[in-house]
């Protein structure tokens, strides 16, 4: 019963820093436009991109 | 130091209304003439917004204790402009590498640095976190 409570809160404790970590690297992809990461992304978000000051092309 | 549904929602929130500011902000200050059109960028720039927010509000939520100053505005700023620098960083490796497809624009960075302080006191006015 014990086990089943510490692994539901460190389930608790690690999905949200697990979502940030994913959001994070979204952020990177968006930020630099990477392509290869995601297809498309770099047309797509070209203009977010120059307008908070990120280098483009 | 939980992160919650509640938080997640209001840096989504506040993620999206920064987004909505900063495609306002360029129609004025033309520091990058809009190549797409306002639907598409009303979509990408909720979308960016929204990533942006979540990640400053989730480091905000994590480390906005340890910043040696007090105030939550403060804290909050510093934050969202460290992660703002941080990525700039990347930037200019990536200029360093492929300097004919990645370039970076002085107004455009000045008005990305802005835009990140005022992400910042969004996020310490609005979102709850340790930063007596």
């Amino acid at each position: 019963m014990e086990r089943i409570l510490e692994k539901d809160q460190i389930l608790r404790a690690l999905l949200p820093a697990v979502f940030v970590a994913f959001m994070a690297f979204s952020l990177i992809v968006i930020a630099y436009g990477l392509d290869t990461v995601a297809h498309g992304v770099h047309d797509t978000f070209h203009d977010f991109r120059h307008v908070i000051g990120m280098p483009c092309h | 130091m939980k992160l919650g549904i509640r938080n997640l929602a209001v840096s989504v929130f506040l993620g999206v209304v920064w987004g909505w500011g900063a495609m306002t902000l360029n129609s004025f200050t033309y520091a990058f003439p809009y190549e797409a059109g306002f639907l598409h960028n009303f979509i990408t720039f909720s979308i960016g917004g929204a990533v942006f927010g979540v990640v400053v509000g989730g480091f905000i939520r994590l480390f906005g204790g340890l910043f040696p100053f007090k105030g939550r505005i403060p804290r909050a700023v510093a934050i969202s402009v460290l992660l703002w620098a941080l990525l700039l960083a990347g930037g200019f490796a990536l200029s360093g590498m492929r300097p004919d497809r990645y370039h970076l624009i002085t107004y455009q960075t000045i008005q990305g640095l802005m835009l990140s302080v005022v992400l910042g006191i969004f996020f310490g006015i609005f979102l709850s976190f340790d930063g007596k």
